[in-house]
């Protein structure tokens, strides 16, 4: 399955290339996230060999969303495994009682209020019901299908729905980005605006 | 390979209509990136949604905001009829004022250390009509709450579940986004909904008569001449009616402070229509003459909620006798006002407060009616009254008949069609003079806006008469005939007093309001006889009065212009 991997590569020197941190004693790229053996099993989690978070997160909600958000799901969850600030970075492998933390901007933590909306369902209900929202079923997301196939994960926004983990190349300043912001196009990608 | 081919055209296919329908902030001066379409655009960023939005660490988190709140105290908008509670904006509303107060520099986002630069070494909002500064009197209110008790406590607003879409409450609230779509701007002004025909602002103002009313129907346009009556308006509204409320209102930089009108100088929001450049008469002229209602003398001192009886602060405004929410062209018949006084408040007969007034004296009285400060009478005379609801008493022993059928019914001098049971309004006497006039008391060249010559000059001699003649008194003679009168139909000693030696004027024994029944009865104070003070004086055995003997037959007992009347009988 890690053959499939196109971008794989583009992870090194990425923020997510931890090969020379030192609290990675493993010295591998890959093992931080995912093993072969002995894996976390959760929906989009492949091989995941990070421990999860058990936080409860405050979700963003606004007056004019008409999405449905819910507790972080899926892959957002592996993100947030690191990204929430109460998992230490390595843990992973089994191990706990890590200390080395997310800090500064990188550091989400458990309140998503101000944070892009995920781990809710945008179909092309959500699409007409907001009237500012292509429909992702039938809209392209530049990426060589539509916005459902390409960045939507059962239908559902994640945070890999504007990042890619393994990908560096596409950030403009760098962020892991699914697709390049210049001219806000990943935004204007869904964002009927 | 071939099936991923066709899937894209398709998916194109199906693209590009949304594209067409639905214009985006990217064509905008929202745009605020480099590629933007307005002036005022950054350097070299080319990230749009960054000038306001961020996908993490916003502030406030909703909707995800990356600038910000600019953390100062804002001048209000109030005003005395203001029955909302607008507070220190809020919502959405501050959001907007993050760039268009002017204090923030455009290019200054939380996700960004650095503050992005702008063209033209820009950094907070040009001043201009978009900075809208810290000061937003003179701005429509925002940031307050709009439920059932203020639509009634206001009485002329939709309730909240009527407002008209795309028109909206923010959270129960006006915010900027009730009217303002930030991402499209279909229209102009990035409005959700055009203001021609006063759309916009109807989706919440349900101004009473305002439908039926000339600012809301006329067709009629500007013939071009300056100044322009639409300066603020788009400039593809071409009638008065497709400018509806903005003929008058500016929802932003108005030039009042309160009631968001154009400009500051109240009279000068009709008369740049008035002018007989949109509406055909030119009402502005007869302010440039010398007897008027001088609505330029007063400024901020008319209030729309100010007692129908104005008692303090004497002033005129338009707005004092017009209804400019209601004014329309319906002629009426005497008293009745006509539809260019419609809506307005008034006094009625019996000293009530009435709104609005039914007969067009009604609307005179608000000031003429016992006002301190209301002008002094024309004449002095031997019964005082300057009270005008008093000399026009339909009890009264006579008068003009403004508030009811006269009590003379032997009037020969009376040129057809006014009779003895006719009906006159205070603007029948009381109008601009000329052609060009209107049948109201705006402004005439006679003394006390007489539409026609009154002469009054009468020193007590005859030399010092008035020289009698058709424009003499061709006030008195457009109703009453000259020859008439001259002929002594009426009053047999009518020739003697105008022409022969003693030359007095109507004025001098005539009272044209009328006499008062608390002053005068019906053998005293019939055919408006109140003599002019000083002039005439007490007879040799010391009286001064007129006794009416019915059937054209009287006494005076006065001394004038020199003879002793003690009495004199007729
Ligand atoms: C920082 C954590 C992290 C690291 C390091 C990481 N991954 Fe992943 N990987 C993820 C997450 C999260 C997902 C699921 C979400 C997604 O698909 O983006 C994933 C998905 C995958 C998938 C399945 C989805 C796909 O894109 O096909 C493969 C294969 C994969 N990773 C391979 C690798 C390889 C190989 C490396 C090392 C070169 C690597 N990953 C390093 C977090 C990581
Ligand atoms: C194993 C822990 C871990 C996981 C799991 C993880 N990250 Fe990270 N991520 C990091 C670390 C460490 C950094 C670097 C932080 C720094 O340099 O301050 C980082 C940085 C980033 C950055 C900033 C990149 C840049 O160039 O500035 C982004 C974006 C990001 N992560 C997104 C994600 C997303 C999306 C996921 C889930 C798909 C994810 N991360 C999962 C640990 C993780
Ligand atoms: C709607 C798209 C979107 C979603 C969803 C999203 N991000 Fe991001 N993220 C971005 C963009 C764009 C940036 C770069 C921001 C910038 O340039 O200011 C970014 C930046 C980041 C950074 C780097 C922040 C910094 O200041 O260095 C991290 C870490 C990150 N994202 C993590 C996540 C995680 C974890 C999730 C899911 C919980 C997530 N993102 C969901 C669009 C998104
Ligand atoms: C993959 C699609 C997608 C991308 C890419 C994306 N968004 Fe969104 N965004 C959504 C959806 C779906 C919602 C939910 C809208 C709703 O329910 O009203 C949303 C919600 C939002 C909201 C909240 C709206 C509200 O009503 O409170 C904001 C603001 C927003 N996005 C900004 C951005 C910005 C800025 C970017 C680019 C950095 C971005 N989005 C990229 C899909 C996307």
């Amino acid at each position: 399955m890690f053959a499939q991997v196109i971008n794989a590569q583009t992870i090194v020197g990425s923020k997510h290339d931890f090969s020379a941190q030192t609290w990675n004693t493993t010295g591998e790229i890959c093992k931080v996230c995912h093993t072969p053996h002995n894996a976390i099993t959760l929906p989009d989690a492949p091989l995941w060999n990070h421990q999860l978070t058990t936080a409860t997160f405050t979700t963003y909600s606004s007056a004019t969303m008409n999405a449905t958000v819910g507790q972080p799901d899926a892959s957002s969850k592996l993100c947030l495994s690191c990204h929430d600030g109460t998992v230490a970075l390595e843990n992973f492998g089994g191990n706990t009682g890590g200390t080395h933390f997310l800090t500064g901007t990188t550091l989400l933590s458990s309140d998503l209020s101000n944070d892009h909306p995920i781990s809710f369902t945008y179909d092309a209900a959500l699409a007409s019901t907001d009237g500012g929202l292509f429909n992702p079923i039938t809209t392209p997301s530049g990426l060589g299908g539509t916005i459902n196939a390409n960045m939507l994960f059962s239908g559902k926004m994640q945070c890999a729905s504007c990042h890619d983990v393994h990908n560096n190349a596409a950030g403009t300043p760098p962020s892991l980005l699914l697709k390049s912001n210049a001219a806000s196009a990943l935004c204007l990608t869904c964002h009927n605006k | 390979m071939i099936k991923k081919i066709m899937q894209g055209i398709l998916l194109m296919i199906l693209w590009f209509p949304a594209m067409v329908y639905a214009q985006s902030i990217v064509t905008t001066k929202h745009n605020l990136s480099a590629t933007g379409a307005g002036d005022v655009k950054a350097s070299s960023e080319t990230e749009i949604c960054l000038f306001c939005h961020t996908p993490h660490s916003s502030r406030p988190m909703a909707p995800l905001w990356n600038r910000r709140d600019p953390g100062v105290i804002y001048t209000l908008y109030t005003s005395a009829t203001l029955q909302a509670l607008p507070g220190q904006p809020d919502g959405t509303s501050i959001l907007c004022l993050s760039c268009h107060d002017g204090t923030i520099a455009l290019g200054s986002v939380i996700s960004r250390a650095m503050i992005q630069n702008f063209k033209g070494g820009v950094t907070t909002m040009p001043s201009g009509l978009s900075n809208l500064s810290t000061n937003l009197r003179n701005d429509h209110p925002i940031s307050f709450l709009y439920n059932a008790s203020l639509a009634i406590a206001d009485g002329q607003l939709r309730t909240p579940e009527n407002i008209i879409p795309p028109v909206s409450l923010k959270n129960g609230k006006v915010q900027c986004t009730s009217c303002h779509d930030p991402h499209k701007n279909l229209i102009s002004d990035f409005l959700i909904t055009s203001t021609q025909n006063s759309n916009l602002c109807n989706s919440c103002h349900q101004r009473t008569s305002w439908e039926m009313s000339s600012h809301n129907t006329s067709a009629k346009t500007w013939n071009g001449s300056p100044p322009d009556p639409w300066p603020f308006s788009p400039p593809d509204f071409s009638t008065v009616s497709q400018n509806g409320c903005e003929n008058c209102h500016r929802p932003h930089n108005s030039g009042s402070d309160v009631m968001l009108l154009k400009y500051q100088q109240e009279e000068n929001n009709c008369l740049d229509c008035h002018n007989g450049n949109v509406a055909s008469k030119n009402i502005a002229a007869e302010f440039n003459k010398s007897y008027k209602h001088n609505v330029g003398n007063y400024m901020n001192i008319h209030l729309p909620n100010e007692p129908n009886q104005v008692f303090t602060n004497m002033h005129v405004e338009c707005v004092d006798c017009h209804n400019p929410h209601a004014a329309k062209n319906l002629p009426a018949l005497p008293p009745d006002v006509s539809g260019a006084l419609s809506g307005v408040r008034g006094i009625n007969q019996a000293g009530t407060a009435i709104d609005p007034a039914n007969f067009e004296y009604e609307i005179c009285y608000r000031c003429h009616a016992g006002s301190p400060g209301s002008p002094p009478a024309a004449t002095s005379r031997i019964i005082v009254q300057n009270n005008v609801l008093f000399e026009f008493a339909p009890t009264n022993p006579s008068y003009h008949p403004v508030t009811a059928i006269g009590k003379n019914s032997n009037v020969p001098s009376l040129i057809s069609p006014w009779t003895t049971s006719s009906i006159m309004y205070c603007t029948s006497c009381h109008a601009g003079d000329g052609s060009s006039s209107t049948a109201a008391p705006h402004g005439s060249i006679y003394p006390h806006i007489l539409k026609l010559q009154n002469l009054t000059a009468d020193g007590g001699t005859n030399a010092t008469g008035t020289t009698e003649s058709p424009s003499a008194y061709a006030l008195c003679y457009s109703c009453h005939s000259r020859a008439s009168i001259l002929s002594d139909a009426s009053f047999k000693e009518h020739r003697k007093h105008l022409q022969q030696n003693v030359r007095a004027p109507c004025n001098t024994c005539h009272d044209p309001h009328g006499i008062s029944i608390m002053q005068g009865n019906n053998s005293s104070a019939t055919n408006l006889i109140n003599f002019k003070a000083g002039i005439v004086t007490t007879s040799s055995s010391g009286q001064l009065k007129f006794v009416d003997l019915s059937g054209n037959h009287g006494q005076c007992y006065l001394t004038c212009h020199g003879v002793n009347h003690n009495p004199h009988s007729y």
